[in-house]
């Protein structure tokens, strides 16, 4: 599906951000936002509450004042103009519809303020209208509409202008578990289509990684890391990032680097890594971040092989279906694992972990960023 | 609920029906009958036919005013409402909150002697103009008047149009109004194609309260335009007070309650059709 993006592009417009600060009131809210934005590209913004994606779309769209740095849109500096100046289309997790008007109204809304004859307009929402799967709605009330439906006429609404910038504010939030992957897919096709430059902001991993070409992850106010989903999942440049990518398992060790070898202890486990294996790791303390998955459970004398065996205790074990989660205690933390193989709680057992899927960063950046609030 | 509870709940809210139907239940069915009764007893229609000969100018003035007034009132507060919800200016929309609802504390008769003393031949605004050097003492012209209780009904009214109107208008998810500006539409357009039509309701609702408390106002045709034609309120004072003809006060009072059983239908209905919707 990816590949398409290069074959439609050329609509879209180029962002350019350059040292945007943001504060509302006297709070600061971004601190020197960096970031560049490809003509075509689908961009997810990514973070908890409070780090400031919402905030730095809201700038971009011009609804949230910029005290320095600049916005370019295709080489112009936006950031002074007013939002109706910047041809930046938006949604908004609201679908923020007018009640008052039919899906006609709402969708050409956009083309009579362009000057658009009526003819015109009752086309162009008419095509929408079947991109949207909507066809024939042109006279409903929008308040007589499904969420999923609201929706789409909001992304009607938005598409109808032709903008070169697309933004999306968390548009699948408000919408039921089912409804959310089919309009994850949809709003990724139209995208696709129609090679608009799209920037979504959300705080679902999932849904990110499953519409975005790149990631931007954000933590209180700067950017965390960007790169492809691939990227940020699988090589998450610090703790933060590491942990909010979905590898919440933390395992104290301590890596001695030296004699042409690097040594990982992680409570009684110890292991040797061989001098081509060596992955420039941070000597001294350090926090080895996992995820459920990347474990399993063994004996507690295993051959360790290419993996770290820790050994430990099962404290408690649940069964959310087809594999069984346990609550391990090692090395003085407790980790969550998932096995395929049902063990009693209580009994001993080596936990199994593939080197490569561990992701070690020095103790000391890693309280660092553990102390930011997310 | 048993019975006895029943019979609790009427006990409690006997003192507020008996204070209703002694203090306006019963006043209003003796004006009823009053202003339906002959001079020799007996029904008759004898009083209205006197209040229309007498009065029938009135009655149309007092119609044009109170619903000049109330366009007025709507336009003003939706200015007001408007700046509130959509300014951007910190410096007004501050001020403007701040000082907007003052009106609302001040009495009709206090309002009136303000009125009486600013719009007057040489009132604080003509002395303004003047010693501006915007015209000549000469040319200043009294607005005491249909025009002063116009302008006194609206500085009166607007604050309460504009209070419910800003309330509603805050109410409406804000993101309605940014999406309008996102498409392209200035907050003017915002305001008008796309705020107003949200709070229909609740302006129409203030529109028709203010319409029924304009009707009953005596103090401010009394004292900020004394003479013909006025409005019906000093119609009936003059009635009683100089006469002692209470049948045709009585029938000029039924005639102001059509006028506001008019407002109070649309009222009732804009009320019914809201808690219909789903």
């Amino acid at each position: 599906m990816r590949a398409g993006s290069q074959v439609m592009s050329g609509v879209g417009a180029a962002i350019e951000v350059r040292g945007l600060h943001v504060a509302y009131g006297g709070t600061k809210v971004l601190h020197g936002v960096d970031l560049d934005f490809a003509p075509g590209s689908f961009t997810a913004l990514l973070g908890s509450s409070g780090c400031g994606k919402t905030t730095l779309l809201r700038a971009l769209s011009g609804f949230v004042p910029v005290l320095s740095g600049s916005i370019a849109v295709g080489g112009k500096d936006v950031a002074g103009l007013p939002p109706e100046k910047r041809g930046m289309a938006m949604v908004f997790q609201s679908y923020a519809l007018w009640p008052h008007m039919t899906v006609l109204q709402n969708i050409g809304y956009g083309l009579k303020l362009r000057g658009a004859s009526k003819r015109d307009i009752a086309a162009k929402v008419c095509s929408l209208l079947a991109m949207l799967g909507l066809a024939g709605y042109e006279d409903r009330k929008v308040t007589a509409m499904s969420g999923g439906q609201r929706q789409r006429v909001a992304l009607g609404r938005a598409l109808a202008v032709d903008p070169g910038i697309l933004l999306l504010d968390e548009p699948l939030s408000n919408l039921d578990a089912k409804i959310r992957l089919t309009m994850r897919h949809e709003i990724r096709a139209i995208q696709q289509r129609l090679g608009v430059t799209t920037i979504h902001v959300t705080h679902d991993r999932e849904e990110a990684m499953t519409m975005a070409d790149r990631l931007v992850i954000m933590n209180a106010g700067r950017i965390a890391q960007i790169g492809t989903p691939e990227e940020v999942y699988d090589r998450p440049n610090s703790a933060f990032v590491a942990n909010f990518m979905g590898a919440e398992n933390v395992l104290p060790v301590h890596v001695v680097t030296g004699a042409g070898r690097t040594t990982i202890t992680a409570g009684e486990a110890r292991h040797v890594l061989p001098r081509e294996r060596d992955l420039a790791l941070p000597a001294g303390e350090a926090l080895a971040y996992f995820r459920d998955d990347a474990a399993s459970l063994d004996a507690p004398d295993a051959e360790p092989g290419e993996d770290l065996v820790v050994p430990g205790r099962i404290a408690a074990r649940s069964y959310p279906g087809g594999l069984y989660r346990y609550r391990v205690e090692a090395a003085g933390r407790q980790l969550t694992v998932d096995h395929t193989i049902r063990h009693e709680p209580g009994a001993a057992v080596g936990l199994r972990i593939p080197l490569s899927r561990l992701h070690i960063f020095p103790a000391a950046q890693a309280s660092i960023q553990a102390s930011i609030p997310a | 609920m048993s019975i006895s509870q029943r019979q609790l709940a009427l006990l409690l809210i006997t003192p507020g029906l008996a204070l209703v139907a002694a203090l306006f239940l019963y006043p209003l069915s003796f004006s009823l009958i009053s202003a339906f009764t002959g001079p020799k007893g007996g029904f008759s229609l004898d009083a209205f036919r006197k209040a229309w000969e007498l009065y029938s100018g009135d009655i149309l003035f007092t119609v044009v005013i109170v619903l000049v007034s109330c366009s007025l009132t709507g336009l003003a507060a939706i200015v007001i409402a408007g700046t509130l919800t959509l300014g951007e200016n910190r410096l007004i929309v501050g001020t403007l909150k701040a000082l907007y609802r003052w009106p609302l504390f001040i009495p009709f008769i206090v309002a009136a002697q303000c009125m009486r003393t600013f719009l007057a031949k040489n009132g604080l605004m003509n002395n303004s103009f003047v010693a501006m050097g915007l015209m000549e003492p000469l040319q200043a012209v009294s607005f005491l008047d249909w025009r002063g209780i116009i302008a006194t009904f609206v500085w009166k009214q607007t604050p309460f149009v504009a209070l419910l109107l800003a309330g509603a208008l805050a109410a409406i998810d804000r993101a309605t109004l940014e999406a309008g500006r996102n498409l392209g539409a200035s907050r003017l357009r915002v305001l008008v194609e796309l705020a107003l039509p949200q709070v229909m309701p609740q302006l129409l609702v203030a529109l028709v309260l203010s319409f029924v408390t304009m009707l009953s106002v005596l103090s401010v045709p009394m004292m900020v335009a004394g003479s013909q034609p006025t409005l019906l309120t000093v119609d009936m004072a003059f009635r009683i007070n100089a006469y002692g003809d209470y049948a045709t006060a009585n029938a000029l009072g039924v005639i102001t309650y059509l006028l506001s059983a008019g407002a109070a239908i649309i009222y009732l209905k804009r009320g019914m059709a809201k808690e219909g919707a789903p």
